[in-house]
C-alpha cells in the first residue's frame, strides 16, 4: 500500500471516530427517546461515592451510547443488516408475514406458574362472589401461520388449557373466540395488545361465559382514530420496514363517567385521549394508560359491577364492558397494594375477572398479591 | 471498558489517540500509561492497586536479578526470580483459584478454606503472566532489566492486550518500550487490523453466539441430534472470533501506537491434526507456556515417563488457566490424552490420510472439546455430549432446528469462509489500486455497520472475561 493510501486511510478512520465524538458531544441531549418509548439516560454525577461504587462508570456508558450521534438510524441499520443476513428476528420479536411483528413467549417458570395459580384459588375463596380467569393467547399463537417456518415459541392454547383445568374459578376461552377469527385485524401487527376488533371478540367470550347477552358488532360504528401506529413490537424490533397500524374505536362515550386514579387522587378521565394519539405510545389513547384503579361507571345501572384484575389489554376491552356493566373498576396489581377481598367488599363488587394476557401472566411478579 | 462499546471506541480511544500524537515523543509512554490505567480503573476501580503493585513488585525484582547476575551471584538471582514468581502465582491463585479450591474441598467435607466470594480481577490471567515473564527473561539474558518504573509500567498495564491479550513476553516488547516509531503505514495497517477484529467480534461472533445461546439453554429432552451438533459448531465459531477479534484488536490498538504484537491466531480450523491446532490457536499462551513451564521442566530430553509427565503438567495448567472450574482442567487433559495419541502413532497416519480426513478428525475432536469446555455442569454436559452421540434418546431434528439453520445459514457459511485463509489470498492476489478500493470500502462498511451494532447490541458479553 502506497503511503499516501495509508495517510488517507488513517485520516478516514480518525475523522470517523472524532466525527462521532464531536457531533455525540455538540449536538443537544434528548430526553425522550419516541423510537424505544423510555426516558434516555441523564449525564452521570461524579462524586467520591459513584466512583467508588462504580455507578459512575455504569451511568456514563448508558449515557453515551444513550445520546450517541444519530442513534435511531444506528439501530435501524443494525435490524437491516441482520434481516439481510437473513436472520428472521431480533430481540425476541419475529418478523412474520404479512408485515407482522410478533413477541416470542418463552417457557414459563413452573414454580412461580403454580404458585400464582394458587394466588388465583385463593382469591376465589377469598371473596363471595363469583371469579372468572381468563387468559388471552398472545399473537404468535393465534396468528401462528404468520410466524417464521419452525420458529420457536411457547404452545399457548395447552398451556391455557392445563391452567383452566386447575384452578377452581370459572374460565373464559378467549383462545377458541380470537381463534375463530384470525383471518381478521384482532392484533395490532406492530404492538402486542389486541385490536379493539380482537377486544370486542374478546368481550363476547367473556359475556358468553357469564351468561350474559352477546353484542353485535353491527351496533357500532367504526371509528379509526390514527393510521399511524408503531407499537412495541415496533420499537423493540428495531425494524423499520412495516407498515403503521391503525387504532379503531367502536363504542362512543356518551354517558360514561370514568375516574382515573394514576397517583392516589381521583380526577375525572375518559374512554378515549386523544393526547397520546401525538405521542409515540398511541395505545394509551384507551383510558390514558396503565394506572392502579380506574373506574368507569355506565348508565346500566341496574347491571351488575364487575372488578377486572388487569393488565393493558383491558383498556381497549373496557369500552365493549361498558354495555353489559354499570361498574367497571379496573385495578392494576403492579401499582395497587390494596386487598383485592377488602376492595370488592367495599364496594359491593358483583363480579371478579382476573384478566391477563398469558405473557403478562407468566412474567409478572405481583399475582402473589391476588390472595391478600 | 469492552472494545465494542461506544465508550470505547468514540471517546476514550479518540481522545486517546488525539492526546498521543499531540505531546511531545518522551512524554508518549506517560500518556499510554494514564490512559491504561484509566482504562482498568473505569472497570475495576480499586482493583488498580494491583497494577501498582504488580508493577512495583516486578520492577525492583526485575533490577535485582540483574544486579545479583552482574556480581555473579547466581543463587541470588534465582532467589529472586523464584520471589518474584511466587508473588505472581499467588496473586493469581487467591483472585482466581481462592473460591474454587475451598468450594471443591468443602464438597468432599474439608472445610479449613472458607469460600471468600472473591472478584475476579479482569485481564488478571494475563498480565501475571506478562509480569512473570519479565524476571525470568532478565535473569535468562534475554532481556535487560527496565531502568524506568513509568516504562515497565506501560509495559504492565498496555491497554489493548490488558484484558484479553495476547500475553505478551517482555522481550518481545521491551525495546519497543523504550523506542517505537510511528507513521501512517503503520497506523493504516493498525486501522485494518482493528477493523478486522471489531467486525470479527461484533458481526460474526456474537450473532452466531446467540444461536448457541439458544442451545445451551435448552433443557436436554428439548434438544436434538442436529441441534446439538449446530450449538456445537455455532460456539466454535463464537469462540474462535470472539477471542482472535479481540486478539485482532489489541494488535490493531498497538499499531496506531507504534507497537508490534505478535499474532495469536493462524487459521486454527484448517489443522490438519490436535497438534498442528495448537500451534495455531491462541499462539502466545501456548509458546508461554512451552518457554516458561514446558522446558524448565526438561522438554522432551529426558526420560519418556519424564517427558510425559512435563506434558501432563502443561496442560493440566492450560486447562485450569482458561477458568477455575473442573471443566476447564478436563478440556485440557483431554488434549493431553489426544496430542499423546498423536505424538505415539497417530500423526504418521494423518500425514499419509487424505487431507479432507485429517481436517474433519481435527474439526470433530476441537469441537468435542468446545462442548466440554462450553457446559461447566457436569450433569448437562454429560447429557449433551449423549445427545450429540445420538444417546440422549431425542429425535434426530425438529422443526425448531429447521428454524435455526435457515436463519443462521449465511453467517455461518461467512464464518466458515472466515475462518480460513481464503479471503485474504483472494485480496492479496488483487492489483494494489484493486486492494485499496476494496479496502476503502470494506473500512467504511465495517465502521458503519460496526457502529450500528455497537449502538444497537446490548447483547455484548466478552467470554474471555472469565480467565
Amino acid at each position: 500500500m502506497s503511503h499516501k493510501f495509508n495517510r488517507f486511510l488513517s485520516a478516514l478512520f480518525c475523522i470517523f471516530l472524532g466525527g462521532m465524538l464531536v457531533l455525540s458531544t455538540v449536538l443537544p441531549d434528548k430526553e425522550f427517546s419516541p423510537m424505544e418509548n423510555r426516558y434516555l439516560a441523564k449525564p452521570p454525577k461524579l462524586s467520591v461515592q459513584s466512583l467508588s461504587e462504580g455507578t459512575f462508570m455504569s451511568e456514563a456508558e448508558k449515557y453515551v451510547s444513550d445520546h450517541l450521534a444519530g442513534r435511531d438510524l444506528w439501530v435501524s441499520l443494525k435490524t437491516w443488516c441482520e434481516r439481510l443476513s437473513g436472520k428472521q428476528e431480533n430481540n425476541g420479536v419475529y418478523f412474520g408475514s404479512r408485515d407482522t411483528l410478533l413477541t416470542r413467549v418463552d417457557a414459563p417458570d413452573p414454580e412461580k406458574l403454580a404458585q400464582d395459580m394458587l394466588s388465583v384459588d385463593k382469591l376465589v375463596s377469598n371473596v363471595d362472589v363469583p371469579v372468572w380467569f381468563g387468559l388471552i393467547p398472545s399473537s404468535a399463537a393465534v396468528w401462528s401461520d404468520r410466524l417464521p417456518k419452525g420458529a420457536p415459541t411457547l404452545d399457548e392454547f395447552p398451556l391455557i388449557q392445563q391452567l383452566y383445568s386447575q384452578t377452581a374459578a370459572q374460565t373464559i376461552d378467549f383462545s377458541s373466540a380470537l381463534s375463530a377469527h384470525a383471518d381478521e385485524d384482532i392484533y395490532y401487527r406492530t404492538d402486542h395488545h389486541w385490536t379493539s376488533l380482537g377486544a370486542f371478540y374478546g368481550a363476547n367470550a367473556l359475556f358468553e361465559a357469564m351468561e350474559l347477552d352477546p353484542l353485535d358488532l353491527n351496533d357500532f360504528e367504526k371509528t379509526t382514530v390514527t393510521e399511524d401506529f408503531n407499537g412495541t413490537t415496533f420499537s423493540t424490533s428495531g425494524v423499520r420496514w412495516v407498515k403503521p397500524d391503525a387504532i379503531d374505536t367502536y363504542v362512543p362515550e356518551d354517558g360514561i363517567k370514568v375516574t382515573n386514579n394514576f397517583d392516589g387522587t381521583f380526577t375525572p378521565g375518559s374512554l378515549y385521549v386523544p393526547e397520546h394519539l401525538e405521542q409515540k405510545d398511541k395505545y394509551k389513547f384507551f383510558l390514558g394508560g396503565n394506572q392502579p384503579l380506574c373506574i368507569i361507571e355506565t348508565e346500566h345501572t341496574d347491571a351488575p359491577k364487575v372488578l377486572v384484575i388487569r393488565d393493558s389489554y383491558s383498556d381497549s376491552l373496557a369500552p365493549f364492558l361498558t354495555q353489559r356493566f354499570s361498574q367497571i373498576h379496573l385495578f392494576d396489581l403492579r401499582y395497587n397494594l390494596n386487598s383485592v377481598q377488602k376492595y370488592v367488599e367495599e364496594n359491593d363488587i358483583d363480579q371478579v375477572v382476573v384478566l391477563y394476557s398469558l405473557n403478562n401472566f407468566l412474567t409478572d411478579s405481583h399475582l402473589k398479591q391476588l390472595g391478600r | 471498558m469492552v472494545f465494542s462499546t461506544p465508550l470505547f471506541m468514540f471517546y476514550f480511544l479518540a481522545l486517546t489517540l488525539l492526546v498521543y500524537y499531540l505531546v511531545p515523543r518522551k512524554l508518549r509512554n506517560l500518556v499510554v500509561l494514564c490512559s491504561s490505567l484509566f482504562f482498568y480503573y473505569w472497570g475495576e476501580r480499586e482493583y488498580v492497586i494491583i497494577m501498582f503493585l504488580s508493577t512495583a513488585i516486578d520492577f525492583t525484582h526485575g533490577l535485582m536479578v540483574e544486579h545479583f547476575k552482574k556480581k555473579d551471584n547466581d543463587k541470588a538471582a534465582r532467589r529472586v526470580v523464584a520471589a518474584s514468581i511466587i508473588f505472581n502465582l499467588a496473586l493469581l491463585g487467591y483472585f482466581k483459584y481462592w473460591d474454587f479450591l475451598a468450594a471443591s474441598l468443602q464438597s468432599i467435607g474439608l472445610d479449613f478454606m472458607p469460600v471468600l466470594g472473591i472478584h475476579l480481577p479482569i485481564g488478571i490471567s494475563f498480565y501475571t503472566f506478562q509480569t512473570m515473564s519479565y524476571t525470568i527473561d532478565v535473569y535468562r539474558g534475554d532481556a535487560r532489566a527496565q531502568r524506568s518504573i513509568l516504562n515497565f509500567g506501560t509495559f504492565v498495564t498496555l491497554f489493548p492486550q490488558l484484558i484479553a491479550g495476547p500475553i505478551i513476553k517482555y522481550k518481545d516488547l521491551g525495546d519497543q518500550i523504550d523506542q517505537r516509531t510511528t507513521n501512517a503505514d503503520k497506523f493504516s495497517s493498525g486501522v485494518q487490523i482493528f477493523m478486522v477484529g471489531l467486525g470479527k467480534k461484533l458481526l460474526l461472533a456474537n450473532n452466531v453466539g446467540m444461536l448457541w445461546d439458544s442451545y445451551k439453554a435448552m433443557a436436554l429432552t428439548e434438544l436434538t441430534v442436529a441441534g446439538s451438533w449446530l450449538g456445537v459448531i455455532a460456539f466454535s465459531l463464537q469462540l474462535y472470533f470472539d477471542f482472535s477479534g479481540y486478539s485482532d484488536m489489541a494488535v490493531g490498538l498497538g499499531r496506531m501506537l507504534g507497537f508490534e504484537f505478535l499474532p495469536n491466531f493462524n487459521y486454527p480450523y484448517i489443522s490438519k491434526s490436535i497438534t498442528e491446532f495448537w500451534r495455531r490457536w491462541h499462539i502466545s499462551l501456548s509458546t508461554w507456556f512451552r518457554e516458561y513451564l514446558y522446558i524448565p521442566l526438561g522438554g522432551n530430553r529426558c526420560s519418556k515417563s519424564r517427558w510425559m509427565f512435563n506434558l501432563f503438567v502443561v496442560w493440566a495448567a492450560t486447562g485450569i488457566w482458561h477458568g477455575a472450574s473442573w471443566n476447564y482442567l478436563i478440556w485440557g487433559l483431554y488434549f493431553f490424552v489426544l496430542l499423546m495419541i498423536e505424538k505415539f502413532f497417530l500423526l504418521d497416519k494423518l500425514q499419509k490420510a487424505p487431507a479432507l480426513v485429517a481436517h474433519l478428525y481435527t474439526l470433530f475432536f476441537v469441537a468435542i472439546s468446545w462442548a466440554i469446555f462450553a457446559l461447566e455442569d457436569f450433569s448437562h454436559m454429560a447429557g449433551y455430549l449423549k445427545v450429540m452421540f445420538g444417546l440422549g434418546g431425542v429425535p434426530l431434528t425438529d422443526s425448531a432446528f429447521g428454524y435455526y439453520l435457515t436463519s443462521y445459514l449465511p453467517i455461518l457459511l461467512i464464518a466458515g469462509a472466515a475462518s480460513t485463509p481464503l479471503g485474504a489470498k483472494v485480496y492479496r492476489g488483487l492489483k494494489p489500486r484493486a486492494q485499496q478500493v476494496v479496502c476503502t470500502l470494506l473500512v467504511i462498511a465495517g465502521l458503519l455497520v460496526c457502529t450500528a451494532y455497537v449502538v444497537a447490541s446490548t447483547y455484548n458479553p466478552f467470554l474471555y472475561f472469565r480467565f
